[in-house]
């Protein structure tokens, strides 16, 4: 019954998918407008054969969270590695290339990049070890008038938090709900829940398999078109619902939706920096298999809208998303992953660009509420909200340094979890983002 | 979530899509280089431009220079023509992303002319005559033009 539905509304989105691409045809869109567009095209008939690109994130933070009966659990430790409560770290080190390996043809154009960095996609921690990872690789063809087709391993289209190019996101850290609620974790069978430790040496860590770092490998249709100074923007794909792990472990599909429109205040501007006012929604649905009993299956959703406005000196941006199924339960317990729970969250952030300085000042708020309504058991209620103050400094147009520090309150009607909680506290964070 | 077989109407719209692709429209000949002089008979300042290269600082760059010449000189002032061969013929190319500048330019005056050599170099790799932006006009050989500009007194530059 519930396939049914699923598969009704992907018709009907494909229907509109053709309907779109049937009016719009004759609209070219200014090609360089939004996150999947940046990512999934080139402009027309000067990209390069080979453009080399990629960005370094060297980062140190510091958890001044206070430890329960003299043990942590991971939100009190600095990831991907669990130990301890200050590190520095290269988070992340990509390099990649993109471009039109036939510069005679605009209609074909490819993205690979590699991850080098030491994060929870290459450091598989307790029950793995720091490996080098392919975190894109696909190939768009753009034949289509209005209906551009990318094949193979990239960011889905999603919350705007997550489908973000990294050297465009203001913050060192994620938000609660992104981070818990989007960003996947992939248990393999083996991987067991481990109570709270004391420090150094910690070892929480407890996925081998690399996080989903909003990725999947799958075929995407997607499109934008102009209509004066709006940009309207489509995406549908299918993927295997494995995060970066190159092939499905299950016959199910997931379905992935995506919309925005965006009022463009000079439509002249490219880049991730655009002036614009986009909203947007997107919605995720599929199944996944219990890693420690591959008979049972769980369905997995995602869904959320948000708003982005973009005009210097300002910056505003509000998402609110809900999941059900699956829901992480912290990086110490990959058994307890597989649930049918509820969860909600969101955040709101703004920007302050100091005219006629290098200066950006930062402020968020996210929220988020995990196994929502649940008061007993294994997985109870759990708040997480945090304010989030950062400070940029722009030496150049690819390099800045950026300070963060986050003030967390965490709580959860379960004691035995409450107690552990309630101290989670402030998290300093400096990192240095390099694009080239 | 959805199964496989839900692929098959993405595959009908990609199978769709290669026959869709369009046929090239034929550009008309340029015209002499002295009907063009005698079309700007203001112009004290006669500039060539050449643009072979195909990335994408190149056509920005050619186009930059285009349009200050304009700026500087003024559009009456100013005979200009992009001559545009070899790998800069893509600069050229229907839905270039600087579409819209090179049509803001020859609103201006400014004259795009499109190698015939390179077209026919370039027919044989793709297996069909590139698409070309309209306002191009076909010229024998792009360095022949250039010669014959230079001929005719036009300042030649490649930026």
């Amino acid at each position: 019954m519930q396939l049914q539905k699923s598969n009704k509304k992907f018709q009907r989105y494909l229907a509109l998918t053709t309907l779109c691409a049937g009016l719009f045809a004759a609209m070219p869109s200014a090609h360089a407008a939004n996150w999947l567009m940046l990512q999934g095209t080139e402009p027309a008939d000067n990209a390069a054969r080979a453009k080399v690109w990629g960005f370094i994130q060297p980062t140190y933070q510091k958890d001044f969270s206070d430890a329960f009966a003299g043990k942590y659990v991971p939100p009190k430790l600095i990831g991907p590695s669990l130990d301890s409560q200050s590190s520095f770290n290269i988070i992340r080190a990509r390099i990649g290339v993109r471009g039109t390996g036939f510069p005679l043809d605009n209609k074909v154009n490819y993205f690979i990049l590699t991850e080098f960095g030491n994060n929870a996609i290459t450091n598989g921690g307790k029950y793995g070890s720091y490996k080098p990872y392919l975190s894109d690789a696909s190939v768009t063809l753009n034949y289509i008038p209005g209906a551009r087709v990318r094949m193979g391993l990239f960011k889905y289209p999603g919350a705007e938090e997550g489908l973000q190019g990294i050297a465009a996101f203001p913050y060192i850290n994620y938000t609660g709900v992104t981070n818990q609620m989007l960003l996947e974790r992939f248990p393999t069978n083996g991987e067991v829940n481990i109570k709270p430790q004391p420090v150094p040496n910690a070892d929480m860590n407890a996925f081998s398999a690399p996080a989903g770092a909003f990725r999947d490998v799958g075929v995407q249709v997607f499109d934008s078109f102009d209509v004066g100074n709006w940009e309207h923007t489509y995406a549908a794909m299918l993927g295997n619902g494995h995060g970066m792990q190159m092939t499905d472990n299950n016959s199910s599909k997931d379905l992935y939706l995506y919309w925005s429109s965006a009022y463009l205040f000079d439509k002249s501007a490219k880049g991730p920096f655009r002036p614009s006012l986009k909203m947007f929604t997107w919605y995720q649905s599929g199944k996944r298999t219990d890693a420690y009993n591959t008979t049972q299956e769980q369905e997995r959703k995602r869904y959320g809208a948000g708003i982005s406005y973009l005009k210097k000196p300002f910056r505003v941006t509000a998402e609110y998303m809900v999941g059900k199924g699956m829901i992480f339960q912290g990086q110490q317990n990959p058994q307890t992953m597989f649930n049918d729970n509820k969860a909600a969250g969101g955040y709101i952030e703004g920007g302050y660009f100091i005219p006629n300085t290098k200066w950006e000042l930062d402020l968020r708020y996210d929220t988020y509420k995990r196994n929502k309504g649940i008061m007993t058991g294994a997985t109870p209620e759990a708040k997480f909200n945090t304010w989030t103050a950062g400070v940029n400094y722009h030496f150049n147009k690819k390099t800045r340094v950026t300070l963060d520090y986050a003030i967390r309150k965490d709580s959860s009607v379960f004691t035995p979890v409450n107690n552990q909680l309630k101290d989670v506290k402030g998290l300093l964070a400096l990192q240095v983002t390099a694009v080239f | 979530m959805i199964h496989l077989s839900r692929i098959t109407p993405i595959a009908l719209l990609l199978a769709a899509s290669l026959a869709a692709s369009g046929l090239a429209q034929a550009n008309p000949n340029a015209e002499t280089v002295a009907a063009a002089i005698q079309a700007k008979p203001f112009a004290q300042t006669r500039v060539a431009l050449q643009i072979s290269d195909g990335s994408a600082e190149k056509q920005t760059l050619v186009l930059n220079v285009a349009h200050n010449l304009l700026k500087f000189y003024g559009p009456d002032k100013v005979d200009l023509e992009i001559v545009a061969f070899g790998p800069g013929l893509r600069l050229l190319f229907k839905g270039n992303a600087n579409t819209q500048r090179i049509q803001e330019l020859a609103a201006a005056g400014v004259r795009f002319s499109a190698c015939d050599n390179t077209i026919a170099a370039m027919a044989k790799q793709l297996g069909h005559p590139p698409e070309l932006n309209p306002i191009a006009r076909i010229v024998p050989a792009g360095i022949v033009r250039m010669v014959e500009l230079n001929k005719a007194g036009f300042f030649v530059a490649r930026p």
